[in-house]
């Protein structure tokens, strides 16, 4: 039995000179969300398309379900949905003529595609649009029906380039919502994105690629162990510190820093009970009240900017 | 039995026939009344024959195999120079390269809807000329062969012209019109060929358009410059010339 849906090896992209991914090489176990995190220009979108076969990598290679990218290419394209950042529907057709047309691409006979495509309109929750054209749906509603055209024909990995990008909290909602279900379906999900709270979320593992590198690779919470120095310790008193007491505050022991984030105060630190204990003391000398006191691990987003940060620190 | 397994016992072609209809039919919905369509591949030919004929002392009846093949050219040389840089713009191209169709049969469904368009247009100055003109039928199969062979000719035309490096259709248009300007006038469409000069007669040869105007002129009746199967030979090289070319350069975005 195959363990992994997707194998990378050194794969590598140069646009002439500009070296856009550089030797990445990784696996994705089959029935996986899989996230691919990274800055604006990392490489990730580049990445993704080598894998789809819509570029050609300049070396390495690459396969999905034991096929080729670029030698199998149309026998993966038989079996793999491409979900774009862009959603490139056609605004002229209606929905219903838009998830025809592709299933209509896959081979699809006609009365499977009418029903197929009337199952995904249901699942979108775009029957109110079904015989409406394209053009005439909001952002919102175009992006779901770009994700329905993908799984016309029932896909073994779907392929998402900021599947949520944009989008308002009830389609964002709908489509992580899909996302699980298709991974409850034994279909493999391969995610780029660069929102840090959706990755954590969704993905099982993720591969942070930055200046065109995998700079790490592994499950958000073992990542987020990494970065231990971003735990936090959040306060909030009953009135606003002066700027002398705002300076006791950040020399507390163990404060790596502070922040002021609107009536709370914000204490960086790799040992949270070491700033709380010291906490009580700095209230009863100042004749302060807690209003609220959280503590937090570290954010995906902590350990991306911390990544990030040593990558270009060592190169 | 399942899909696939009916897929599979499908011939490859028929499979791939199918897809390139999905795309031609798409396309037929899509752009067939778009306004820069019907503007460049119907008023334009049109305005040109008038801009000629007015005020000169010739026989209208005369100059309906130029009139049809200029309407066949410009109707049919349209269609893809919209359509895909159009999808190019927007990126529904990619919706083709997402799908398991490959650029041949991609390209065949461009074509196959530029044919059709070119098909059905270019009979209204034929039945016009026929009915109104008092044209006539001197070679059935010759008509047939110019209608047929010109439009598939003309379609693939279309399509190696909208693989420019050009990202909107304004741009390929002007492309287009660069081609198609000059070719009017070398490939016997207001004058007949035999009336060129010698350097007219010898760039003749090199405009596919050519070999559709002296098919037609023998389809109506009048006196031919080539055989006609001069002419058959000479559209079906360029078309799979530059079906083959246009395959290629699609091949290469994907590079």
């Amino acid at each position: 039995m195959m363990n992994n849906s997707i194998e990378v090896k050194e794969l590598t992209k140069y646009f002439g000179e500009l070296l856009a991914v550089d030797h990445v090489s990784f696996d994705v176990e089959a029935g996986e969300i899989f996230g691919f995190l990274g800055p604006n220009g990392a490489g990730k979108t580049t990445t993704m398309r080598m894998l789809t076969n819509l570029t050609r990598p300049s070396e390495g290679s690459a396969s999905i379900l034991g096929m080729d990218t670029v030698r199998d290419s149309l026998a993966i394209k038989a079996v793999v949905g491409i979900v774009p950042e862009a959603s490139n529907v056609f605004f002229e057709l209606t929905t219903m003529a838009n998830l025809t047309f592709t299933g209509a691409l896959y081979g699809l006979r006609r009365k499977k595609r009418a029903a197929r495509a009337d199952e995904l309109i249901a699942l979108f929750g775009l029957d109110e649009y079904r015989d409406k054209k394209s053009v005439e749906l909001s952002l919102g509603f175009r992006r779901r029906l770009t994700i329905a055209m993908s799984l016309m024909h029932g896909p073994r990995v779907v392929f998402l380039d900021e599947p949520t990008s944009g989008l308002d909290v009830e389609s964002s909602r709908l489509i992580r919502g899909i996302i699980q279900d298709l991974h409850k379906d034994g279909v493999t999900v391969f995610i780029t994105t660069h929102n840090m709270e959706e990755a954590n979320q969704l993905c099982h593992r993720i591969a942070v690629i930055n200046a065109s590198r995998l700079i790490a690779i592994d499950t958000p919470e073992r990542l987020k162990q990494a970065a231990t120095k971003s735990q936090s310790v959040e306060v909030s008193f009953d009135r606003m510190l002066e700027s002398g007491e705002e300076a006791g505050l950040s020399g507390l022991p163990c404060v790596i820093e502070m922040r002021s984030l609107g009536d709370k105060y914000h204490l960086v630190t790799s040992d949270p009970p070491c700033v709380l204990a010291a906490i009580p003391s700095f209230m009863s000398e100042r004749g302060l009240k807690p209003v609220s006191i959280n503590t937090f691990g570290p954010s995906l987003e902590d350990v991306f900017v911390q990544l990030t940060a040593t990558d270009k620190e060592a190169s | 039995m399942s899909e696939a397994t009916s897929a599979a016992r499908k011939p490859v072609a028929w499979d791939g026939l199918r897809k390139a209809w999905a795309i031609s039919s798409k396309d037929m919905k899509i752009y067939y009344f778009q306004p820069a369509v019907l503007m460049f591949g119907l008023m334009f030919p049109v305005a040109i024959f008038f801009a000629f004929m007015m005020g000169r002392d010739i026989e209208a009846v005369t100059l309906f195999p130029g009139l049809i093949a200029l309407t066949l050219f410009f109707s049919t040389t349209t269609v893809a120079p919209f359509s895909v840089p159009w999808e190019k713009m927007n990126r529904t191209f990619e919706r083709l390269l997402f799908a398991p169709v490959s650029m041949f049969d991609a390209v065949l469904g461009k074509v196959m809807s530029a044919f059709i368009f070119g098909f059905v247009i270019c009979l209204f100055p034929l039945a016009i000329g026929l009915i109104f003109f008092g044209s006539t039928i001197g070679d059935w199969a010759a008509l047939i062969l110019a209608i047929v062979l010109g439009n598939l000719c003309m379609a693939t035309m279309g399509m190696l012209i909208s693989t420019v490096k050009a990202d909107t259709p304004p741009k390929v248009m002007m492309v287009l019109n660069f081609v198609r300007l000059p070719l009017m006038f070398i490939s016997g469409i207001f004058v007949p060929i035999q009336t060129l000069p010698l350097y007219g007669r010898i760039l003749a040869w090199f405009s596919p358009v050519s070999y559709v105007v002296d098919l037609l002129r023998s389809g109506l009746g009048f006196p031919n410059y080539w055989d006609m199967w001069v002419c058959v030979l000479m559209l079906i090289a360029f078309t799979v010339v530059m079906f083959v070319a246009s395959v290629l350069r699609m091949k290469a975005w994907n590079r």
